[in-house]
C-alpha cells in the first residue's frame, strides 16, 4: 500500500491549514467588503466625472465612459492588489518564527519548497477571491460598451501575475527577516523603490536627455506594474496619417483620466508617425514569473533551519526552469522587445 | 544488549567561540524515562535540539535506536517527537485541526489521521476541548497538545524540553501522569529541567550536565552514590545526643557524625551503610535505650549535591 503512497495527491498541509484560519472570524470579510466598497466608490466617482464634462458642452460618447471606467478600475484594483499582497504574505515565514512554531513545522518532514507555496496559494487564494469578487464591479463596463473583452482578458492576467509577483516579494521578506514588522517594512520599502524608481526617471528623463525631451528607456518600466496595465488600457490612439477622420478629442485616450498620465509616461510616445502605445506589459507578464521564481528559489533556502546554503535537489530544478524560462523569453524577444530608440520625439 | 534508543559519541556544539555542548557520551536505553538536569545554560537545549535535527553537530555522532544520523538531520524527523521549551499554537486554530495540520505534515493517510488525532486528544485528555480554539486553551492544556503533536507521527523517541515549566501543580502531576502512560507504551522520553524536583519522582534514570560536560547519569540512587559515594542518615534523638553520636560512631561503615547546627538533637550520619546495617543500627540504638524519633535517609541531599556540583 505504501508503496503506491506517491501516486495517492495529497493535498498540501499548509494550505489546508492557513485556508482554515484565514477564513475565520470578520477581518477578511471586512477587508473584501471594504475592497468592493471602494471598486464601487471609484466607479461612481469616474461616471460622474464623465457625465459632468457634458456639462461643458462636450459629446461624451456611451463607449467613453466605458473606456474611462475600465481604465479608472483596473488601475484602481491593481492598486489594491500590489498593497494587499505583501500585507498577506510578508508574514508567512516570520510570524512562524515570532509564534515559536517555527521548530515545530520544521521537524515535520515537510519541504521547504511545500511550505513556501502553501503560504503562497493561500495568500493568493484570497486574493484571487478578492479579485474575482470584483468582477461584477467590472462588468458595469459592459452596460457601456467600448471595451476589446481581448483587453480586458489582458488586465485580468496582469493583475493576476503581479498578484502572484508582488505576494512572492512579501514571502521573500518574510523568509529574510526574523520580525513580521520588519518583513513587512521591507517588502513596501522594495514595492516603492519599484514603483518609485521608474515612475521618477520616467516623469524627469526628458528634461536630463540629450537632446532634451527623449523618452524614457523602455526597459526601465517593465518592472512597472502600472505602466504594464496603461499599456494596455490606453486606447491605441487614431492615427494621425489615417485616411479616415478622428472622431474624438484625443484627451480621452486616457480615458478622460487626468491622472493616468502620470502613471502612463513612456507608455505613450509620439513618432514621426503620431501617438503610439508601446506594448510594454508583454514584457511585463514574462518578467514578473521569472522573478517570482527566482525569489522563491532564495526563500526556499532561507526557510531552512540548518545549512541554508548547501545544495539541495530542488536547486536543480529551479535552475532548470529559470534556463527555460529564460529561454523562452529570448525566443520571444520580437513579440516582447519594442525598442523606444530612433523615435523622434513629437 | 538490545540497542540504545540515544546514543551519542563525543557529542559537541560550539557557538562561536563558547562551546555549549563537550564531547558528551550520553547511552539511554529504550523505555526509560531520562530527566537532563542542569542549570539555565548547561547546554541541554542544544543537546535537545541536535538530537531533534534542528541543530548541527560541530562534532560527534548521533545514533538514535541504533541508526546513525546523517548530518542533514533528515532521518531524524521520523524517529523524534520533539517539544521545544518556548512553543507557539496557531490562532484560529481549533484543537482538532491543530493535530490534522500536524498529521498531514507527517503524510498520513486521510483515514488513519482521523483516527490518530481522536486517540491522542484521548490519551491527553482533550476530547472534550476538541473544538476550542487552541489560543483559549489553558497553559497545561496547550503543553499538552504541543505532547499531542510530537506523537502524531508515533515516534519511538520523545524529546520534551522544560515540559514542566510553567505548569501548576495539578498540571504537573497530570503530566507526569501522561509521561507514564508514554513509557508504558515503549516510547523512550528524554526530558530536560532546571528544577530537580520536578523530574525525581517520575524519571527512571537522569544525567546532571553543567558547562556542556555530563557530570554524572545513571538512576535516581546510582547518580547519588556516584556523587556523594555514600548515603546520608539522618537520625532525630529525644534525649542524649551525646551517647547517640558515640554509639554510632562505632558503628560499622559510619565515617562520620555530627550534630546539625540547627538542632543538637539531629545527628547527621555519614559513610557507606547498606540498608541491613541501617536495620542493624537503629535496633542497636534501641537496644541501648536511645529514644529515636526519626531514622531516614537524608531526602534532599540530592537537591544539595546538585547545587553544589553545578556551582
Amino acid at each position: 500500500m505504501n508503496t503506491f503512497r506517491f501516486l495517492r495527491p495529497s493535498v498540501n498541509p499548509i494550505l489546508v491549514k492557513e485556508l482554515r484560519s484565514r477564513m475565520r472570524g470578520i477581518r477578511p470579510y471586512a477587508i473584501l467588503t471594504i475592497f468592493i466598497l471602494f471598486m464601487i466608490v471609484i466607479g461612481y466617482i469616474i461616471y460622474q466625472m464623465s457625465l459632468s464634462q457634458v456639462r461643458f458642452g462636450m459629446t461624451v460618447l456611451s463607449p467613453q465612459v466605458g473606456q474611462s471606467l475600465f481604465n479608472g478600475l483596473a488601475l484602481c484594483e491593481l492598486f489594491l492588489v500590489i498593497f494587499l499582497a505583501p500585507a498577506l504574505t510578508s508574514s508567512a515565514i516570520s510570524a512562524e518564527r515570532e509564534q515559536l512554531t517555527y521548530d515545530l513545522l520544521v521537524t515535520t518532514p515537510l519541504k521547504p519548497l511545500r511550505i513556501l507555496w502553501g503560504k503562497l496559494i493561500a495568500a493568493l487564494s484570497y486574493l484571487l477571491l478578492v479579485i474575482f469578487a470584483a468582477i461584477p464591479v467590472f462588468s458595469v463596463v459592459l452596460i457601456f460598451g467600448g471595451v476589446n473583452p481581448r483587453d480586458m482578458i489582458k488586465a485580468l492576467l496582469l493583475l493576476l501575475i503581479s498578484a502572484i509577483f508582488f505576494g512572492a516579494i512579501g514571502l521573500f521578506c518574510s523568509a529574510l527577516c526574523k520580525r513580521t514588522a520588519q518583513a513587512t517594512v521591507l517588502s513596501y520599502s522594495i514595492i516603492l523603490l519599484i514603483l518609485g524608481v521608474s515612475m521618477l526617471l520616467s516623469l524627469t528623463w526628458g528634461r536630463f536627455s540629450d537632446p532634451p525631451g527623449q523618452n524614457v528607456p523602455e526597459y526601465i518600466l517593465y518592472l512597472n506594474p502600472f505602466s504594464a496595465l496603461s499599456s494596455i488600457t490606453i486606447l491605441t490612439p487614431m492615427n494621425f496619417n489615417s485616411p479616415f477622420p478622428v472622431m474624438f478629442d484625443s484627451s480621452m485616450i486616457y480615458g478622460g483620466l487626468a491622472w493616468q498620465t502620470l502613471l502612463a509616461t513612456g507608455v505613450l510616445i509620439y513618432d514621426e508617425n503620431g501617438p503610439l502605445v508601446l506594448p510594454i506589459f508583454r514584457a511585463t507578464i514574462l518578467l514578473y514569473p521569472f522573478l517570482t521564481l527566482l525569489l522563491c528559489w532564495i526563500s526556499s533556502h532561507l526557510i531552512l533551519p540548518r545549512r541554508r546554503w548547501w545544495p539541495r535537489w530542488s536547486d536543480l530544478g529551479f535552475l532548470l526552469s529559470l534556463v527555460l524560462f529564460g529561454v523562452l523569453i529570448f525566443m520571444l524577444r520580437s513579440w516582447w522587445y519594442v525598442p523606444t530608440i530612433n523615435r523622434i520625439p513629437f | 544488549m538490545t540497542t540504545l534508543a540515544i546514543h551519542t559519541v563525543n557529542l559537541s556544539r560550539r557557538y562561536g567561540r563558547m562551546l555549549a555542548v563537550d564531547k558528551l557520551n550520553l547511552s539511554i536505553e529504550g523505555g526509560t524515562i531520562f530527566g537532563f538536569i542542569g542549570p539555565n545554560g548547561a547546554g541541554k537545549t542544544t543537546t535537545l535540539r541536535m538530537l531533534a535535527g534542528l541543530l548541527e553537530p560541530t562534532g560527534g555522532e548521533i545514533h538514535l535506536m541504533g541508526e546513525r544520523m546523517s548530518s542533514n538531520g533528515v532521518q531524524a524527523q521520523r524517529l523524534v517527537g520533539y517539544m521545544p521549551d518556548f512553543f507557539g499554537v496557531y490562532d484560529d486554530l481549533r484543537v482538532w485541526e491543530y493535530l490534522d495540520f500536524f498529521a498531514r505534515c507527517y503524510n498520513l493517510p486521510a483515514a488513519q489521521r482521523r483516527t490518530t488525532v481522536e486517540q491522542l486528544l484521548d490519551l491527553v485528555d482533550l476530547t472534550p476541548k476538541r473544538d476550542a480554539f487552541v489560543q483559549s486553551l489553558s497553559r497545561g492544556m496547550q503543553q499538552r497538545l504541543c505532547l499531542a503533536h510530537a506523537l502524531v507521527h508515533d515516534p519511538p523517541i520523545l524529546l520534551l524540553d522544560e515540559p514542566a515549566s510553567g505548569l501548576d501543580p495539578r498540571a504537573r502531576v497530570e503530566l507526569r501522569e501522561l509521561l507514564r502512560t508514554l513509557r508504558d507504551m515503549g516510547k523512550t522520553i528524554l526530558l530536560s529541567s532546571h528544577i530537580l524536583s520536578e523530574l525525581a519522582e517520575v524519571c527512571t534514570a537522569i544525567g546532571i550536565m553543567d558547562h556542556g560536560h555530563l557530570l554524572a547519569a545513571g538512576t535516581v540512587d546510582d547518580v547519588r552514590r556516584q556523587l556523594q559515594g555514600g548515603a546520608a542518615l539522618q537520625v532525630r534523638v529525644l534525649n542524649d545526643s551525646e551517647r547517640a553520636a558515640e554509639l554510632l560512631r562505632q558503628m560499622e561503615g559510619v565515617t562520620a557524625v555530627n550534630h546539625s547546627p540547627v538542632d543538637s538533637r539531629i545527628l547527621r550520619v555519614d559513610g557507606e551503610i547498606n540498608e541491613e546495617q541501617q536495620a542493624a543500627m537503629l535496633a542497636q540504638l534501641l537496644a541501648e535505650g536511645v529514644q529515636v524519633s526519626s531514622f531516614h535517609l537524608e531526602a534532599d541531599s540530592l537537591e544539595t549535591l546538585f547545587l553544589r556540583l553545578t556551582e
